[in-house]
């Protein structure tokens, strides 16, 4: 195989603060002709500073110390800016993480699209414009024509992608180079990117260098790989290899990202009921119905995961639960007290003009502790047993990391002695190994304070290991619930089966997938299945009438009318 | 890599410095009284005895001014407090709670905030009248839409973040949430809009002065004096050029001080 | 549609509320026209007689509809202070003049404040940019009148290019006019050149941060590619917005610098209507100016809908 890229010994530093930060040390690998490689780390590993110099991309803070990055044999960086930007486009191309930012807001897609031809070919308007129709049919965008003359904000994130993909595919590049490009996508919408990533490595014989801190996601596409930890690389070599037997410290502690087990599930009592409860949401002076119908029971001490991709509610109900949204019709009975909440964002969940003792008093003071010594005492107390030291107290917020906050936001949630509590994607923000930390938090906490937690989530994995019990929801309704074994060895609903399917994981896939181009719409037909669109078995029946939910067996309810013939 | 010296702050912090000590010191005293005539001596060039030459009633520029910049200051300061203070209440109300409320209030502010101040100025003064203190009341109200719509923006971006959301959850009431829990974090963007006002209500003040519907006599105004230079503008230029200069260090001095203190939280934060 | 429909009524009734108010505040003075029409002459009979006339008796609504109508015809009624000289007339004569003024200024503040805020931006943190900075602080620092006063004197009474006080009216001499007016025009427009030159210079050095300009780079543009194709469509779309508030300054600027060099506009008569308390043109003037200000802001509206690809389509 014929050596396409070669980064020898490649250091950048960046130059913007009072001390000079090396971001890339020593940086060294290669990518073949024809080959994916993946690049795996956190943040602060590097690996984006390495995509952005190979493309010369880097912002005018960062400086390239020392190094060579070998193009077909010749240093790129040697060459002057005018020859280096013909191969931008061309030869090599890239697809960043968020598709909404990355396309101009005020162009057409179209002309967007077209403009690598113009700036690489001599061709003319009329055959770009029959190339770049070609194109977005290629990455599966059916309706070319209309998609042509609209706008990047009139597109869902997943087609976004897939005209990113469209516009670096398009003068049939030898590297295309993915960073992160399947992160800020729904789990469905990302099985669809990289089928069609590996469609246009298979047809057009692109090399990939694919970036992402997500291993089952290089699991699933590369075949090198290469892991980055402080713009090192301390490990590299063929995928299931270097995942499955690691060498390096680092690596096994990635690969082993999994947190310990939490303890079973003896008793059933609920500690809240929703009966048929509809949520409403006010939008532009538009009443949009976001929840409909759902009814389901929490029981005390239990670990219940709510999944389903964005747009499904799950924000909302967590929110309507929690006492935040007032606009809804139906029944919540709780047995004991208001839940507390932890919230997805750690750089928005503190306040930043406060220091950490102050949040962690305000929920003692909202709940009458007038003793300043008594409140200070207990503040220092769940400042230990979340795991920091008392000397965070009097810091600010933005000078934590995302972890450190997110102990914090756990902290506030439990120090007035709540037992229930609602977490809304945790962990989603924070690193892979951050990520463990905090569900072993968490796990431990459930086991010395019997909380009772409602863990929302789009990570699967997470869902299966954490959770006694999971309720996947779509489009503001329960389409199935079960014990999490019971339903991750045998899901029922067909929309279950897809999200499934599009966990990337070493287990071969049992079924193919819908086609999730079509993304959540709601449903013109409010009589029939939520799911009726996207559904490969769907009929006449499904369409006109809405199923009930059903149980299964023992604690496995599911809402499909197929389920019942399967059964 | 050396970090640049802040330039912007320390020169800002050295003219309004030098501006706020002319004021002070000429609180309590100036080389000659402000009103005192001296008929033999009418459109006298700078000079040893007087800095800054006299007008053409014979009264030293030097001490007018000093004299002036007291009143202008003084006026500023009540404007952006006035401004200021009913401009935060009603932005973070309109702001918070929204509603139909917060769409008529801001549709009010909007149409206020698209007439040129000026002219508003002048017909609260035609019907008003004219004087230090309507002036005030006069730059103090036109002040009040431009905070208020900072304040209400700043407080919609703090609202969609999760703190606020924690703080409701805990049990916090809407008015600690806003005034205790958002307000501080929004402290820099007030003192940069005040900064702006402040400098806008010195503007607003000369110019009303200038066009004789501001500060009347006996109080001193730099406008007024550059009215008054006008006439002699050829034969004694320094009647209308010291007034003047003196009213662009300090609204320069302040916007240096308030861009150096800029970089200094942008580099912070 | 109904955007439209909904902007059209809000004018309105912004005009509405504007006159309403005007009048009113005026009501409520002491001392009215038929004080000011009789002068020294009037006793308090011939005061009442004059106002039975003048029919300032009747409630204030009647009185208030009444102007409205005439107003709608474009009359607004005597001067008090020019007896028997009709306000339309003296507006005609006048806004021809500020309406040039204003044009010439605005078309100073673009023509200035774009390649200067281009050049700041081309090498940030530079030379050029911070002194380009610098002097624009300076600039805003500045007040019109000082300024016009700067102007005439080096202009006016030193390099004599042209006479100070001496303005022709562009019925009579539309070039000299024209040349007359450039000076006051400067004195409107330099300070919110400045301004203008920050907001500009801050809109592209923001857009140059964002994903799309690195996606263009990656496709291999240019610098000015990216510059004139991608970066200026989206920074200049704010400028709209802004562009109505500096029409709306240039009046305001207007209405000083007028007086600075004696220019004989609406500025200037608003000035003296008001020292002479003259308040059919007080309100009449500042009808017409509120009415330029809601029809610019309004147009400005309609122009940001049709350019702004987000709006229209959401």
């Amino acid at each position: 195989m014929k050596t396409l890229l070669e980064v020898n010994h490649l250091t950048v530093s960046f130059f913007d603060k009072k001390v000079p930060e090396k971001v890339l040390d020593q940086v060294s690998f290669t990518v073949n002709h024809g080959e994916i490689v993946g690049i795996v780390g956190e943040s602060g590993s590097g690996k984006s500073m390495t995509s952005l110099s190979i493309m010369g991309l880097l912002s005018e803070h960062a400086r390239i110390l020392s190094g060579e990055i070998l193009w077909e044999g010749t240093d790129l960086l040697s060459l002057k800016p005018a020859e280096v930007r013909k191969l931008k486009g061309s030869q090599m191309s890239m697809i960043f993480q968020e598709p909404m930012t990355s396309l101009n807001p005020v162009l057409k897609i179209g002309p967007q699209v077209g403009e690598v031809l113009k700036i690489h070919t001599n061709m003319s308007d009329d055959a770009i414009k029959a190339k770049v129709f070609n194109a977005l049919q290629e990455v599966g965008l059916s309706d070319a024509a209309s998609l042509y003359h609209q706008y990047p904000h009139q597109l869902s994130g997943g087609m976004r992608q897939r005209v990113m993909i469209a516009i670096a595919a398009l003068n049939t590049p030898k590297l295309l180079i993915a960073d992160e490009a399947t992160t800020a996508l729904d789990v469905t919408v990302q099985a669809e990117i990289l089928r069609l990533l590996k469609k246009i490595h298979e047809q057009r014989g692109s090399s990939i260098l694919f970036i992402s801190h997500d291993l089952n996601v290089i699991k699933e596409i590369c075949q090198k790989v290469i892991v980055m930890y402080e713009g090192k690389i301390v490990e590299a070599g063929a995928v299931l290899e270097v995942l499955n037997s690691p060498k390096h410290a680092y690596t096994k502690r990635l690969v082993a990202s999994m947190p310990g087990a939490r303890n079973e599930l003896t008793t059933i009592n609920p500690l809240l009921k929703l009966t048929d409860l509809n949520i409403f949401y006010k939008e532009k002076c538009q009443k949009k119905h976001v929840i409909k119908d759902l009814s389901l029971e929490v029981y005390e001490g239990e670990i219940l995961g709510i999944v389903g991709e964005s747009g499904c509610g799950k924000s909302t109900l967590a929110r309507t639960i929690a006492g935040l949204h007032s606009d809804y019709e139906g029944d919540i009975k709780m047995a004991a007290g208001n839940p507390s909440m932890i919230f997805q964002d750690p750089y928005g969940s503190l306040n930043p003009a406060k220091k950490v003792g102050w949040i962690l008093e305000e929920p003692l003071k909202m709940g009458g502790i007038t003793d300043k010594r008594r409140r200070r005492s207990m503040v220092e107390d769940m400042l230990t047993k979340v795991g920091m030291d008392t000397s965070v107290k009097n810091r600010y917020p933005r000078e934590l990391s995302g972890g450190q906050r997110q102990r914090v936001s756990i902290g506030c949630a439990l120090i007035n002695h709540h037992r229930f509590i609602i977490a809304d994607e945790p962990v989603s923000s924070l690193d892979v190994t951050i990520q463990s930390q905090i569900l072993d938090l968490l796990i431990r906490l459930h086991k010395e304070y019997e909380l009772t937690i409602m863990f929302i989530s789009h990570d699967l994995n997470i869902v299966r290991h954490l959770c006694h019990r999971v309720v996947v929801m779509y489009l503001g309704e329960i389409v199935e619930t079960a014990w999490v074994r019971d339903i991750y060895d045998h899901p029922w609903h067909p929309y279950t089966q897809m999200l499934f399917d599009s966990i990337l994981t070493n287990e071969q896939k049992a079924t193919t997938a819908a086609d999730s181009s079509l993304s959540m719409q709601t449903s013109d037909h409010k009589d029939g299945c939520c799911f009726y669109h996207r559904c490969q078995y769907s009929d006449r029946h499904c369409q006109d009438q809405k199923p009930k939910l059903r149980k299964m067996h023992k604690g496995h309810l599911v809402k499909c009318h197929k389920a019942e013939d399967w059964a | 890599m050396k970090k640049k010296p802040n330039y912007n702050l320390i020169c800002g912090i050295v003219i309004t410095g030098l501006i706020l000590s002319i004021t002070v010191i000429g609180q309590f005293f100036t080389p000659y009284d402000p009103n005192e005539l001296n008929a033999s001596l009418k459109n006298a060039a700078p000079s040893l005895m007087h800095l800054m030459g006299t007008d053409n009633l014979g009264r030293d520029i030097l001490s007018r001014v000093m004299a002036g910049i007291g009143t202008t200051l003084f006026i500023a300061l009540w404007t952006v407090f006035i401004g200021g203070l009913f401009g935060t209440i009603v932005g973070a109300l309109t702001g918070y709670f929204g509603g139909w409320i917060d769409e008529a209030v801001m549709r009010v502010n909007d149409i206020l905030l698209s007439f040129p101040s000026i002219l508003l100025a002048l017909i609260f003064v035609s019907v008003v009248g004219t004087g230090k203190l309507n002036l005030i009341i006069c730059l103090g109200i036109l002040f009040i839409p431009s905070f208020a719509r900072i304040v209400r923006s700043e407080i919609i971006r703090l609202k969609a973040l999760d703190f606020v959301k924690s703080a409701k959850v805990m049990g916090a009431g809407h008015l600690r949430i806003i005034f205790v829990h958002m307000l501080p974090n929004i402290v820099v963007s007030m003192l940069t809009t005040a900064a702006i006002g402040f400098n806008n209500a010195i503007l607003a003040e000369a110019g009303m002065s200038y066009l004789g519907l501001g500060v009347q006599p006996p109080d001193a105004s730099l406008g007024r004096m550059i009215s008054e230079s006008q006439a002699y503008l050829f034969n004694a230029p320094w009647f209308s050029i010291f007034p003047g200069i003196v009213i662009i260090l300090t609204i320069l001095g302040f916007s240096l001080i308030s861009d150096g203190l800029k970089k200094v939280s942008g580099a912070a934060s | 549609m109904k955007y439209i429909i909904k902007k059209v009524i809000t004018l309105i009734m912004a005009l509405l509320v504007i006159s309403i108010f005007t009048f009113v505040a005026f009501s409520i003075l002491p001392g009215d026209a038929a004080m000011t029409k009789l002068g020294t002459a009037g006793t308090p009979e011939k005061i009442e007689a004059m106002r039975e006339e003048l029919g300032l008796n009747r409630p204030i609504i009647t009185r208030y509809l009444d102007w409205l109508k005439d107003a709608v015809k474009g009359e607004f009624g005597e001067s008090y202070q020019y007896s028997s000289t009709s306000v339309a007339s003296l507006i005609s004569e006048r806004l021809p003049t500020t309406v040039l003024l204003a044009v010439i200024s605005f078309l100073f503040i673009f023509s200035l404040s774009i390649p200067l805020g281009l050049i700041s931006t081309k090498h940030p943190g530079k030379w050029l940019d911070t002194l380009i900075n610098q002097l624009m602080q300076i600039m805003m620092a500045i007040p019109s009148f000082f300024l016009g006063i700067i102007l005439t004197y080096i202009f006016g009474l030193v390099l004599k290019w042209f006479q100070p006080g001496k303005f022709i009216s562009p019925a009579e001499d539309f070039i000299a006019s024209a040349r007359y007016l450039v000076f006051p025009a400067l004195a409107v427009a330099l300070p919110k050149v400045a301004m203008m030159v920050k907001f500009l210079r801050s809109g592209i050095l923001a857009e140059t941060k964002k994903d799309y300009v690195r996606t263009a780079y990656s496709k291999g543009s240019s610098e000015n590619r990216v510059l004139f194709r991608h970066i200026l469509k989206n920074a200049l779309i704010p400028v709209i917005t802004f562009a109505a508030m500096i029409i709306a300054e240039i009046l305001a600027g207007s209405i000083v610098v007028e007086q600075v060099f004696g220019v004989p506009g609406m500025g200037r008569l608003l000035i003296m209507a008001i020292a002479s308390r003259d308040y059919p043109v007080v309100q009449a003037v500042v009808t017409y100016i509120t009415a330029i200000v809601i029809i610019v802001n309004f147009i400005v509206d309609m122009l940001y809908q049709l350019v702004d690809p987000r709006v229209n389509t959401a």
